[in-house]
């Protein structure tokens, strides 16, 4: 039996999980499959646009959470405070110091408070748009369009997941300076099949990386900062960065693009393997589906166990302390829903301030700015990240929620996905230990 | 303004007009055809699918049935490449008991269905999933069909005897001489949508092939025609589930059928009298009915994932017209309008169904001949288009090719199997406007994820080529593509190998030589000046007529005039025009997929926060016409 | 034998759960070392949307290269059974262009295991010739560098049980024991071991009548013969289950294939074959719980080692997380570290085909080197016999089962000669 059971292997849950196993607790994680950060860009997005301003991105993030405060009281944010949000920014960036995949911000490294500005990066997306991030691993710094040298955006020819040309018209459109090249794929290969991160695997071999280095530094005039996609080698990421930049001669930075996203999936790898040198166990391929409670009438039930599915009918049930749901929202296999407009959370069976209703779910234009109400609800919780119903009453004395599954935000129309997911992950964690301790 | 001399002009791109085009070509004639979106863009490219063996018509309407089954023996021979021979099955479900499948099996006796009855254990056997409490099935040469491809295929050969095809040229007005009693159509007033010119067409014949529209053609001719649009939901499923077609032993109704079609199977269809053919709301209780009669004949289907849902309208003439659509017949009517009234120069053609569209062609050129002296006959019932040589289809040749080939490394679209070269030489060889042409020439996009990752390719390559100088000096480019239209192989991946398609001379494929591009040393890159001189016009009429429609688009963007192939205008049409077909139908798995799309595009890429959104093509308003539920989910 | 959608029951349908997200291609430990294999997702829900109808099948055998890890399924966020579609994609390919001879003896564990019973000692020597296996090299195809099991010297496991009959435990807790053929011809220390734990702990132990799972053919695309055997195993085990036994196994591929593999892949969704898989247990899954329940015995004598553990990839497809690290670290002194590499790369009879061969070893090369980084140690542990063959030849360490280790830790058993105390 473990102190804390973690339902999701997303950034919220492996977020909860150090946290607690830091604190001492003894932890274990499951998971349905592998997802969330494999598919995103890598940052770390506090608050990309508010719900006020959609067209405009947020300049100071920390400082757009604050005024949130009056016109949305139900944002997790605004649960949290931007203090909390600040502090559990820091812990990520310390814990990404440690593992070797450094985060930084519009400052550079170290610690939020005197090393960032507050501001948003503007990194360049994979279409040439400007995406706003307030903390980028080290790959992608160097794309902050707040510098002044001009891009070179260099692509692979027959890369099918990586346009420079695209990327460069659409950087000289707002006003950069900007131009594309190619290089020849057999520089990362001469197999015919390789998706990105085979590609990335390609460049953890130090020969590989120095050779397109060489071919970087012919391609770039002097001044010139070098974008790649986001593929600069995968276990072996330091070092490759490293090599490329010198050899290249000059500042490269990655272009996150199409998942299966390599800057994801090294954060998860370092993450993971933190965990297992806690002794966390997380066990891949163990998929909640339900759990047994005891419900209480006027005080909060509490969780008795939670069962995953396995290849009999017998479930196998997992007893701890405490539990977690970090299973994500509709993305994440958190939410389930059928054609009647019913849609439900698959573990505990939660009430979700999601309408029953498809006709309540969408707007008519994919892009409306305001996104789609069926991606803003989800498990409502209290400060202290549990599960509350109607009547904002805790349901179980045990439970606890975090990252995507929680309601009142859109985290990937408002560019908040992982911000959300570290903070309420790490207020989740922290208020774990605290009820254990009690 | 542009003006063009021809014999005989054809309204509407669909199987009709382009059968037309074609069958008046192979006679001598010299034929025109327009059509104001792309090619099947109407009816012809929204129906489920179905060669009809006329099994569906042996009772009510043996007439169709009769000409179905001729037709289906001609086409699965002149468009072999663009039809599957899946076979069909008529299957009594228990609510289907009753006189009826008696009157089936008599009805295809007498008009010529080929039928047997066959035991319910072999169906069951052959078709594991489909309902275990089917009492007795017939078997009929029911077959799917690729309507896109047929209809590409028509036009090439259409082409090839001498017609001239302009798509997203829309009728603007007839021009008409003389006075009543006596009054002639020498031609139309066209506008070319893309460029936004106008365009003077003179003829000696204009042939009105609009099918569900032919009514509003009429009108400029100060004729009122009766054609109902009926209008039909489908469901896709997003696998096959079934590999024969499936259909209730009783009389046509909602939802009786199930046609698997490449690699999805459709759930066909509901029926409703609308009034307006650009009507295509897909209302909740058609897609639940759709997934409830769809369970009883395979059941669980409804709790398969659906990977799309759309409508199409059927022309339904009547003369005296009342009641419910669906009894209105479905054979074609062709119309003199100088016999009915007392205008020379014009014919009207509508009604009818796909599978009989060559047949249709025929009957009107025999009329067009009439009046304008016969030269050759007929042909098309022997005349195979090209591309036929390569045989029926079969769901799995693409595999087969792309395995053969050792292509997987080329895969763009990769749950439709679309190559690179197949992208490029479509791009390259077909007008296109929108990425949505593009889908419809090789199925770009078509599959679970709906345009989730090959959107970013697609515009990716496009744009690349526009900088490689594909179409260098052709601006217009969407009315040119090739000297011929090649689309023989267009859906072969094994036929578009890098090399084989003419677009395999961009400088960086050859050598693979390390550096910039020649273009690109000039610094940095922006808007190169011909891509802006194309104009998209005002398109007044296209904003007027469509109430359902947001009206409220910023002002400026009437006058502008966008650059012709701007990435992010294809990327946002694209990903907006998939957003039309599933947001009928998001939940469980396909709304997963929605947040993945959404994740990739609003999030990772940030693309709606791109430049250029201001800008409009000529289909981004039908585009974002509203498909998403309301709250009817049952018959209101 | 039709291989489309039998009911949606069977793995195909499981496709439409696909999101195309391609974390399966990115983490597959084949496709990462060769393109031969165009990636789990390729291979499965995408290319099963164009496999339908019995029409002609891939003209490439890049399917053949999936080694059946279930890396894929694992990692895969929506649960698409890639791994099931992949295996019967390769069965339906089998039945088209035929089985060749190595893959047909490759699948009769069972009657390799009888025939090289007729002379342990010839069979095994033969196996060690060079000049031999470059012949079996050249006519069959059968690797001479992948290491192939030794046939006991000790006799089969039955003659074993017939010998030690008078000493069986009596008792009112009873248990079936499921050995499987590697534990009958090849290793029959490994059930000896497991009687002696069943024993120890107070259960009389049923050994009724039993077939090979019919894994091996399964695995090498011999449909209706895997059918055939698991026939036998309903008609012969559940009845047991449907009195109330439970049937445990030491072999966690067995055990897969009786609870689940064999009814999936052959699409066998009767009343018997639920009710046997509900039966199955795998051992440490079986001790885990007889542990939570407080009645595991826990009178160890401490073992002062490192025993690196590597879980085989069929504990993937149980989904009940890792057993064996519920139950081994309870024995004092023992350090045991839970190895987490993808795959041993050995995959049941994928290693000893000489096209694959290569393949197996750069697949295991994870393992081989975190072993490596283990070191000093004496020996390792893995719970399933053809990885621990495949283990054993890459590191030249012996490899136990880890029953093997729990009975010695009960005083019951000498891990060094693998024998029974009391023999």
């Amino acid at each position: 039996m473990s102190d804390l059971f973690v339902i999701g292997a997303g950034l919220s849950g492996l977020m909860a999980a150090y946290t607690a196993a830091r604190a001492g607790l003894r932890v274990q994680v499951v998971t349905k499959g592998l997802g969330s950060m494999h598919w995103a860009a890598g940052t770390v997005d506090v608050m990309g646009y508010t719900p006020e301003e959609l067209s405009r991105p947020v300049q100071r993030p920390l400082e757009a959470i604050q005024a949130l405060a009056h016109s949305h009281p139900e944002h997790p944010y605004v649960l949290l405070g931007s203090h909390q949000v600040q502090v559990a920014l820091e812990e990520f960036t310390a814990l990404m110091a440690e593992l070797g995949l450094p985060y930084g911000g519009a400052g550079g490294f170290g610690a939020l408070a005197h090393s960032t500005s507050g501001d948003n990066l503007l990194l360049p997306s994979a279409v040439g748009a400007l995406r706003p991030a307030f903390l980028a691993p080290s790959a992608q710094l160097a794309g902050d369009m707040a510098r002044p040298e001009p891009l070179l955006i260099v692509g692979f020819t027959g890369l099918r997941d990586f346009y420079p040309e695209l990327i460069a018209e659409n950087l000289a459109k707002q006003g950069f300076q900007a131009r594309a090249a190619f290089l020849p794929l057999s520089l990362l290969t001469e197999q015919a099949d390789r998706n990105n991160v085979h590609l990335a695997q390609a460049l953890d071999l130090q020969a590989r990386r120095l050779k397109l280095g060489g071919e970087l530094k012919r391609l770039a005039r002097a001044g010139e900062r070098i974008g790649l996609p986001a593929l600069l080698g995968l276990d072996d990421h330091a070092a490759a960065l490293a090599d490329l930049s010198a050899a290249a001669g000059a500042p490269i930075f990655e272009i996150p693009t199409l998942p299966p996203s390599v800057p994801g999936m090294r954060l998860y790898k370092a993450l993971r393997a933190r965990l297992w040198r806690m002794g966390v166990r997380i066990d891949v391929g163990l998929e909640g589906i339900g759990a047994n409670v005891i419900a209480a009438n006027g005080t909060a039930g509490r969780v008795q166990w939670v069962e995953t599915a396995t290849t009999t009918s017998r479930p196998l049930k997992h007893r701890a302390k405490a539990y977690l749901l970090a299973t994500g929202g509709i993305l994440g296999g958190g939410f389930d829903s059928d054609h009647t407009g019913r849609i439900w959370e698959t573990v505990f069976d939660l009430p979700l301030t999601i309408p029953q209703a498809r006709h309540q779910w969408f707007r008519p234009a994919f892009m409306d700015p305001a996104g789609h109400p069926v991606f803003n609800g989800g498990v409502a919780v209290n400060a202290a990240m549990q599960p509350v119903g109607a009547d904002g009453q805790v349901l179980y004395a045990n439970l606890w929620a975090a990252g995507g599954a929680l309601a009142g935000a859109d985290p990937i129309q408002q560019h908040s996905l992982e911000g959300l997911a570290i903070a309420t992950g790490w207020a989740a964690g922290q208020a774990i230990v605290r009820a254990l301790a009690q | 303004m542009k003006r063009i001399e021809t014999e005989i002009l054809v309204v509407g791109g669909g199987a009709t007009g382009t059968g037309i085009a074609w069958d008046a070509a192979l006679r001598g004639f010299k034929v025109t055809l327009i059509e104001k979106r792309d090619l099947t863009h109407g009816t012809t490219g929204r129906y489920h699918g179905l060669l009809h063996s006329g099994g569906r018509y042996v009772v009510k309407d043996p007439v169709s049935a009769t000409e179905c089954i001729h037709e289906n023996r001609i086409l699965r021979k002149t468009h072999a490449h663009c039809i599957e021979n899946t076979s069909g099955f008529f299957a009594v479900t228990p609510e289907d008991e009753g006189p009826y499948p008696d009157k089936f099996l008599e009805g295809c006796r007498a008009t010529g269905v080929d039928c047997a009855e066959i035991s319910v254990a072999d169906a069951l056997r052959r078709e594991p999933l489909l309902n275990p409490r089917i009492s007795r099935v017939f078997e009929v040469p029911d077959g799917t069909a690729d309507s896109f491809l047929a209809t590409h295929a028509t036009v090439q050969a259409a082409r090839h005897a001498g017609a001239q095809i302009l798509t997203y040229h829309e009728l603007m007005g007839l021009i008409i001489e003389g006075g009543d009693g006596n009054r002639r159509v020498v031609g139309a007033k066209v506008r070319d949508v893309a460029k936004g010119m106008d365009v003077e067409i003179r003829a000696q014949m204009v042939i009105n092939a609009t099918g569900a529209w032919a009514g509003m053609v009429t009108q400029m001719a100060g004729v009122a025609i009766s054609v109902v649009p009926g209008k039909g939901v489908m469901v896709a499923m997003n696998h096959r589930a079934l590999n024969t077609v499936v259909n209730r032993c009783k009389m046509p109704a909602d939802g009786d059928i199930i046609v698997p079609v490449h690699t999805v199977a459709i759930i066909g269809t509901t029926d409703e009298r609308v009034t307006d053919p650009e009507n295509l709301r897909i209302e909740p209780w058609e897609v639940n009915l759709m997934l409830e009669e769809g369970d009883k004949l395979v059941p669980n289907l409804s709790k398969a994932r659906v990977v799309r849902a759309w409508a199409g309208v059927r022309p339904l003439y009547q003369e005296d017209y009342a009641g419910a659509s669906r009894d209105a017949t479905r054979k074609f009517a062709l119309l003199d309008h100088k016999e009915r009234h007392g205008i020379d120069g014009f014919i009207t053609i509508t009604g009818g169904k796909w599978t009989t569209f060559r047949l249709m062609a025929e009957k009107t050129v025999d009329l067009a001949a009439s009046h304008l002296g016969a030269r050759k006959p007929c042909v098309t019932a022997t005349t195979a288009v090209p591309g036929a040589d390569q045989g029926n289809y079969w769901l799995g040749h693409r595999l087969h090719e792309i395995e053969e080939q050792k292509l997987q490394g080329q895969l763009i679209c990769e749950c439709e199997l679309v190559t690179r070269a197949m992208l490029e030489n479509a791009a390259k060889q077909n007008p296109l406007l929108t990425l949505d042409d593009l889908r419809r020439d090789v199925r770009l996009g078509m599959g679970p994820c709906q345009g989730g990752f090959c959107t970013y390719r697609a515009v990716g390559i496009i744009h690349e080529m526009g900088k490689a100088g594909v179409w260098e000096g052709d601006a217009g480019h969407q009315t040119h593509a090739a000297e011929e239209w090649d689309v023989a192989y267009i859906q072969s991946p094994a036929r578009n190998v890098n090399g084989s398609g003419s677009v395999g001379d961009r400088p960086q494929q050859q050598g693979g030589s390390v550096g910039d591009r020649p273009q690109q040393q000039g610094g940095s890159v922006g808007d190169r000046p011909q891509q802006q001189g194309g104009s998209v016009g005002d398109r007044p009429q296209q904003q007027g007529d469509r109430p359902q429609q947001q009206g409220d688009r910023p002002q400026q963007r009437a006058g502008q005039t966008p650059p012709l192939f701007n990435p992010n205008l294809l990327l946002r049409d694209f990903l907006q025009e998939r957003w039309k077909g599933v947001a009928p139908i998001l939940w469980g798995r396909q709304l997963k997929q929605e947040r993945l799309d959404e994740l990739i595009y609003l999030n990772v890429m940030n693309a709606d926060h791109l430049p250029d959104d201001q800008l409009a093509s000529a289909m981004t308003d039908f585009y974002l016409f509203d498909t998403t539920p309301n709250e009817h989910e049952v018959h209101p | 034998m039709p291989m489309h959608t039998q009911s949606w029951e069977s793995v195909g349908p499981s496709l439409d759960e696909c999101i195309k997200c391609n974390i399966c291609t990115s983490y597959c430990p084949v496709a990462e070392v060769t393109d031969k294999f165009h990636g789990p997702k390729y291979s499965g829900p995408q290319a099963q949307r164009f496999r339908e109808n019995g029409q002609p099948q891939s003209p490439d055998h890049s399917v053949d290269y999936c080694s059946g890890c279930r890396v894929c399924n694992e990692v895969c966020p929506t649960g698409v059974r890639i791994a099931e579609i992949n295996a019967r994609a390769r069965a339906q390919a089998a039945a088209e262009h035929g089985i060749p001879l190595r893959n047909r003896l490759l699948g009769r564990s069972d009657m390799l295991g009888k025939l090289g019973m007729i002379a342990p000692g010839l069979a095994n020597w033969g196996m060690r010739q060079g000049f031999a296996r470059s012949i079996a090299e050249g006519v069959l195809g059968i690797s001479k560098h992948a290491q192939m099991p030794t046939w006991s010297r000790e006799g089969t496991f039955a003659s074993w049980l017939k010998r030690s009959a008078p000493n069986r435990l009596r008792s009112e807790r009873k248990v079936v024991y499921y050995h499987g053929c590697s534990t009958m011809y090849y290793e029959p220390y490994v059930g000896k071991a497991a009687m002696a734990v069943f024993e120890h702990n107070g259960f009389e132990v049923v050994v009724p009548e039993q077939g090979c799972c019919g894994l091996p053919l399964l695995n090498n695309a011999e449909f209706p013969a895997a059918e055939k055997y698991h026939h036998h195993n309903l008609e012969w085990l559940t009845p047991y289950a449907r009195q109330g036994y439970q049937i445990v196994g030491t072999s966690t591929s067995c055990t897969l294939t009786l609870k689940e593999e064999a009814p999936d892949m052959l699409d066998i969704h009767t009343p018997e074959a639920r009710d046997l898989a509900l039966a199955v247990w795998d051992i440490f899954e079986w001790l885990r719980e007889l542990h939570a329940q407080g009645q595991m015995k826990t009178d160890f004598q401490p073992i002062d080692m490192v025993l690196p553990y590597h879980p085989p990839c069929q504990y993937r497809a149980h989904h009940i997380g890792s057993p064996v690290m519920d139950i081994l670290p309870l024995i004092p002194g023992l350090d045991v570290r839970e190895s987490h590499a993808r795959c041993c790369g050995g995959a049941g009879t994928y290693v000893y085909k000489k096209e694959k061969y290569q393949i197996a070893m750069d697949v295991g090369q994870e393992l081989f080197t975190w072993v490596d980084e283990q070191r000093p140690v004496t020996m390792t542990a893995c719970t399933s016999e053809t990885c621990r063959w495949h283990i054993e030849s890459a590191t030249k360490l012996p490899c136990r089962h880890p029953i093997e280790v729990l009975a010695a830790a009960y005083g019951l058993y000498d891990l060094e000669k693998r024998k029974l105390t009391k023999e």
